[in-house]
């Protein structure tokens, strides 16, 4: 009974997701966060294991999978990496009692005068009054004993991620109102469910007002701005070629992310590295708003011209240009790679963090084994 | 264990809504890939390094077909195979693939079709598309307008999926494109028309109806027609009743359409978003290879959801290379935009690649240079070769120094040089021993074809200008078209062929082409109609009627029409004495007129003129008035039987009949019979009274012009007693009518003698 045994099940559902995440018919780090999510705490739920190992691999493999199905899907792995992490961490509670009872609030910068440093990861906390007979790994007599006294933690710590994900645009927008004030001007652009949150809570306490941009070549700055307007937010759509020329008008620009690296910099609707840049012009801050499930424990990405996700050229040149299409050759980038010195501060359901401490967040989101699926 | 979740989000839990089914026909139907097309099917060519076939089921995938039916005729058994060993068949795909293996005695799609029918397979609406589909159309959703369409209209049959492309598309066939005409509301597709690169086409005929019947119409010519079609389920039985339907465009849409049996309608899905292209031929192959490599066909591309599973990298330029690091790419090698390397291939000091995909397991040599080639696995090519947009079968040789120029098609399993050339276009297969044909043996009748080819070839290898090289083993194919070339019409003619021939500028064809396209716009409106031609230029959509050559098709018109009118003649002549029921007579005439393709009212004045010559002339007043009652009572219907009544056209026909005819006196008296049987009303002789051409004002003046006028007069008699009977309630009607109709008989009989 080693972790290969897969029952056909999960695989099944592991096969459908993959189809799915490749097919492009999941889209969105939200929506494929929330699939994996959900097919892991199925794969849980009826995994055969004796040993914590065995269960590690048996995510793991499923990950690779999913992962591999779609590597410009960021939040799949992230999600993965997450629950190994839990997993881990309860195993480690139930067997040695509670070693990582540790609150988990993470470290911030507004907190950081109070905290002084952030803490150590891991940091091995016995707690003495251990009432709790702790688990058996790999008993002769009953294999699956240790499964059965395991497995209903570890479906409430899936559950509370799943928790953290279903209330992620409300913690990311609960400090709206410390960052937007009265009568700004913000800049925004494409369509981020963060960054309408964010702006809609913000709405609630101060009067401002906020110019999307239409974000060519798919234009969601359009539903963008239609779902600001509709909540009585003052709302301006201007192309994209005037980004430039309002900036010095901007108090502050917020984008969303499509995924942030380790480094600090993010993957974002193309476009936004041309008004990150702008606003670097004009020394206007760049906020980014995220959820803590797109830190990705990756931070080479940018090297590759692929991790852009190009596109179908449809929306830029329409395929009925006939004769233009075989002389021009067309790209369509998906994301821009907006580098970390762009980036004034990330918003996040974690708190609020400057890209350069990017990398303790995951350190302490993830672990290090797992950074490789 | 917690019992499996039913949430909504669960991806087990599939629409409870039926199984969506397609039919792929993996038969190509056509030779336009031999010879690489000798040992395998067209569906399993790779392009892109994955079989057309994975594409094609990718594409279907896509679009949640749930069901998929691959019809398989040549190297059925391989395409089997090839179905097991794949991914499709795993328990987990999601979708079931059931191979149908078809007789050889399948030799077009409509063949194809009764062989489904027969098979009883389909229970739903359908989706057929062919196994050399590229596609990432949101088919589902054009089903899902189908079955919406089908709710309101039981008639809508079908579904063509069309994809606008400007007119100088590479994806878009110019050897094999068509002319719809469509209703822009309702996307009711009126009229199809095929159009042919060669011969040139360039009138299109639009039926009068079609413009009479829709305010607005769209011409179109710049539309790619993808040939994936929505059908219902009644489609294959279409074609078992019309038992000659072969091509699905060419006779199916475009017998539905000029049907008015069938009744049936087919509809237009214009889709704007997304890409689908057919290979159909060697250009196209390019053209949808590029269009893969420009990821057009987005999610479906090299770095994503490669239908074989390869994973590629992504690098500026549209490059792909394999992940694995497989390849060996020398230091010096410069590899151009728009190229594909397949995995574990070679690439040596000094080889420029441009454009072009390389399959796996190849070997480049040192100083070679490829461009828009094509190279399928392990095709090894030596040092200092050059190779111009051609397509390199499986395990070639290619020796050192030789020089493949465009257009070349080489087998598998061909070897060349060192220091071959060839000349553009030559197509190469390999000599091969007759053991392995047998061996093979599972496609007796292809193989007996390309045995008296093959005895050709060795008679036409004596005149060969390509230089093979020294180690060769290479057959070259004639070229030029065959000396028995029975058929131009045919789409399949050498030099249609060759608007869809890898490598060929047609530089020789355009030339004719410009001179024509200026012509071509006053053509197509010059058709003999007007009515059309002032609703062809008022059209909205007048900018999308292209200037794409259309050919004139041979006036055949004329002779039709002739033997129409002899077969009617004959057919009602055999109703008559047969005593046939009229609605017989009917069904029979309409078939007739379906046949030769002519309008009702010929029908009419054919039926008319039989009716009237069925009268025998003679005998007293009343006896002449009773026969002719009996032979109106009995006959009379069937004029407004034969698909549509118009009756001031039956007087006006009646009228011109009896002109040319030793029934001439009758006139009056059939006009009153008619009017007794209520084939005529009264309106209706006003109605033709009021026409300028009953008085015979277009007739030159003379005898003919001096009968119809009597005619008319005639008619004007009756009008008078209608008003009298209005005014007095009196009825008197024949008597006059009659009267006028003896005196004059004398006179007519010369006449109708001079009128023959």
């Amino acid at each position: 009974m080693g972790p290969e045994v897969h029952s056909a099940s999960t695989q099944k559902l592991v096969d459908n997701l993959s189809a799915k995440l490749r097919r492009r018919q999941i889209v969105g780090s939200r929506a494929a966060a929330l699939e994996t999510l959900l097919i892991l705490r199925q794969i849980v739920s009826k995994a055969r294991f004796s040993n914590i190992d065995q269960l590690v691999e048996i995510i793991r493999h499923a990950g690779r999978q999913l992962v591999e199905a779609q590597p410009k899907e960021h939040t799949v792995g992230n999600t993965v990496r997450k629950v190994l992490h839990h997993i881990r961490e309860e195993y480690n509670t139930a067997t040695h009692g509670g070693a990582l009872a540790q609150p988990r609030s993470a470290f911030s910068i507004a907190k950081f005068l109070v905290q002084g440093q952030p803490r150590q990861q891991n940091v091995a906390l016995k707690s003495s009054d251990n009432n709790k007979q702790p688990l058996k790994e790999n008993d002769a007599d009953d294999p699956d004993s240790f499964a059965k006294g395991l497995k209903p933690v570890l479906m409430e710590a899936i559950q509370d991620v799943l928790d953290e994900l279903e209330t992620v645009y409300d913690n990311v927008s609960k400090n709206a109102k410390d960052h937007i004030h009265s009568d700004e001007i913000i800049l925004t652009l494409g369509m981020s469910r963060t960054v309408e949150a964010f702006l809609k809570s913000a709405a609630h306490h101060r009067n401002y007002t906020v110019i999307v941009a239409e974000t060519g070549p798919s234009y969601r700055g359009h539903d963008m701005g239609k779902a600001l307007s509709s909540s009585g937010i003052s709302t301006f759509l201007v192309p994209d070629s005037s980004i430039f020329a309002l900036m010095s008008r901007v108090n502050k620009v917020i984008i969303g992310a499509h995924a942030i690296l380790a480094n600090g910099g993010i993957f974002a609707v193309s476009g936004s590295l041309l008004a990150a840049t702008a606003a670097r012009e004009h020394s206007t801050p760049i906020v980014v708003c995220a959820g803590q499930f797109k830190f990705t424990p990756l931070w080479n990405l940018y090297h590759e011209y692929g991790a852009l996700d190009f596109g179908d050229p449809n929306n830029v040149l329409g395929f009925e240009e006939g004769d233009l299409v075989d002389k021009v050759d067309v790209v369509n980038p998906y994301y821009d790679y907006v580098r970390p010195e762009l980036i004034d501060v990330f918003i996040t359901n974690y708190g609020d963090h400057p890209p350069s401490s990017i990398y303790r967040l995951i350190k302490e989101t993830y672990d290090d084994e797992d950074i490789e699926l | 264990m917690p019992p499996k979740q039913s949430n909504p989000k669960d991806p087990l839990i599939s629409d409870d809504d039926e199984v969506l089914q397609a039919v792929i026909l993996s038969d190509s139907f056509n030779k336009r890939f031999r010879p690489l097309t000798r040992r395998k099917p067209r569906c399993l060519l790779p392009i892109c390094n994955a079989p057309l076939l994975d594409w094609t089921l990718e594409s279907l995938a896509l679009a949640g077909v749930q069901e998929i039916f691959v019809i398989c005729r040549s190297y059925a058994t391989r395409v089997k195979a090839a179905l097991s060993k794949s991914k499709w068949s795993a328990p987990n795909s999601g979708i079931k693939i059931t191979p149908i293996m078809t007789a050889k005695e399948t030799f077009s799609p409509g063949d194809a079709m009764r062989d489904i029918y027969t098979r009883g397979l389909l229970t739903s609406d359908f989706v057929l598309v062919h196994g050399d589909l590229v596609s990432n159309i949101r088919i589902d959703d054009v089903v899902r307008v189908h079955k919406e369409r089908r709710k309101v209209n039981k008639d809508a049959i079908m579904t063509m999926v069309v994809k606008e492309a400007g007119i100088g598309h590479r994806t878009r066939s110019r050897g094999e494109s068509s002319v719809f005409v469509l209703d822009p509301e309702t996307s009711e597709c009126l009229h199809y028309e095929p159009v042919m690169g060669y011969p040139r086409k360039s009138v299109a005929r639009i039926p009068r109806e079609v413009v009479t019947a829709h305010p607005r119409i769209e011409i179109r010519n710049d539309l790619i027609d993808c040939q994936i079609d929505v059908c219902s389920v009644e489609v294959p039985s279409l074609f078992t009743d019309n038992f000659d339907y072969g091509d699905i465009r060419r006779d199916f849409v475009h017998g539905i359409l000029t049907s008015d049996l069938l009744m049936k309608n087919i509809h237009c899905y214009i889709a704007k978003e997304g890409y689908a292209a057919r290979v159909q031929d060697t250009r196209s192959y390019d053209s949808v290879s590029k269009d893969i490599l420009s990821r057009w066909t987005f999610p479906m591309v090299p770095d994503n959801n490669h239908p074989a599973d390869h994973a590629y990298e992504h690098i500026r330029g549209n490059k792909y290379i394999p992940k694995d690091n497989s390849v060996v790419l020398a230091r010096t090698c410069k590899i151009g935009p728009k190229s594909l390397i397949g995995p574990a291939s070679n690439c040596s000091e000094d080889t420029t690649i441009t454009s072009s995909v390389i399959g796996a397991n190849c070997v480049i040599g040192p100083r070679s240079t490829i461009s828009n080639a094509y190279l399928f696995d392990n095709t090894v090519i030596g040092a200092d070769c050059v190779i111009d947009r051609s397509i390199v079968g499986s395990n070639v040789q290619v020796k050192d120094g030789s020089r493949i120029e465009r257009g070349c098609l080489l087998g598998d399993g061909v070897v060349v040089g060192p220091g071959a050339v060839l000349m553009p276009f030559e197509r190469l297969m390999k000599k091969d021993d007759e053991g392995e044909d047998s061996a093979g043996g599972d496609n007796e009748e292809e193989d007996e074809e390309e045995d008296s080819d093959e005895e050709d070839l060795e008679e036409y290898q004596k005149n060969v200008k390509s230089i093979l090289g020294e180690d060769s083993n290479a057959l070259v194919w004639p070229r030029g078209p065959p000396e028995d070339e029975e058929d131009e019409e045919n789409v399949e003619n050498f030099t249609n062929q060759r608007f869809m021939r890898l490598g060929d500028d047609l530089s020789d064809l355009d030339s004719d082409t410009s001179a024509d396209s200026s012509a071509d716009n006053s053509d197509s409106d010059s058709d003999s109609d007007t009515e059309s031609v002032t609703s062809v230029a008022t059209s909205t959509s007048a900018s999308h009627v292209p200037t794409t050559p259309t050919i004139a098709v041979p006036s055949s018109a004329a002779v039709a029409e002739y033997e129409f009118r002899v077969e009617a003649k004959q057919s009602l002549e055999r109703a008559f004495a047969e005593g046939h029921s009229v609605d017989n007579a009917a069904v029979e005439l309409k078939t007739l007129r379906m046949a030769s393709n002519v309008p009702l009212s010929r029908v009419r004045e054919a039926v008319v003129g039989a009716i009237v010559e069925r009268i025998k002339i003679g005998g007293e007043v009343a006896e002449q008035r009773k026969e002719i009652a009996t032979v109106i009572s009995r006959w009379g219907e069937l004029i407004n039987k034969i698909g549509g009544v118009d009756a001031v056209e039956t007087i006006t026909a009646l009228q011109f009949h009896c002109v040319g005819s030793d029934r001439l006196p009758l006139f009056g008296q059939i006009l009153a019979a008619l009017y007794q049987e209520d084939i005529v009303e009264e309106e209706d002789i006003r109605a033709w009274h009021a026409l300028s051409a009953s008085k015979g004002a277009e007739v030159l003046p003379g005898l003919e012009a001096d009968n119809i006028k009597k005619c008319w007069t005639v008619g004007e008699r009756m009008i008078q007693q209608f008003d009298e009977q209005e005014s007095s309630e009196e009825e008197d009607g024949g008597e006059t009518d009659e009267g006028e109709g003896t005196t004059e008989e004398g006179t007519t009989e010369d006449e109708s003698e001079d009128s023959d």
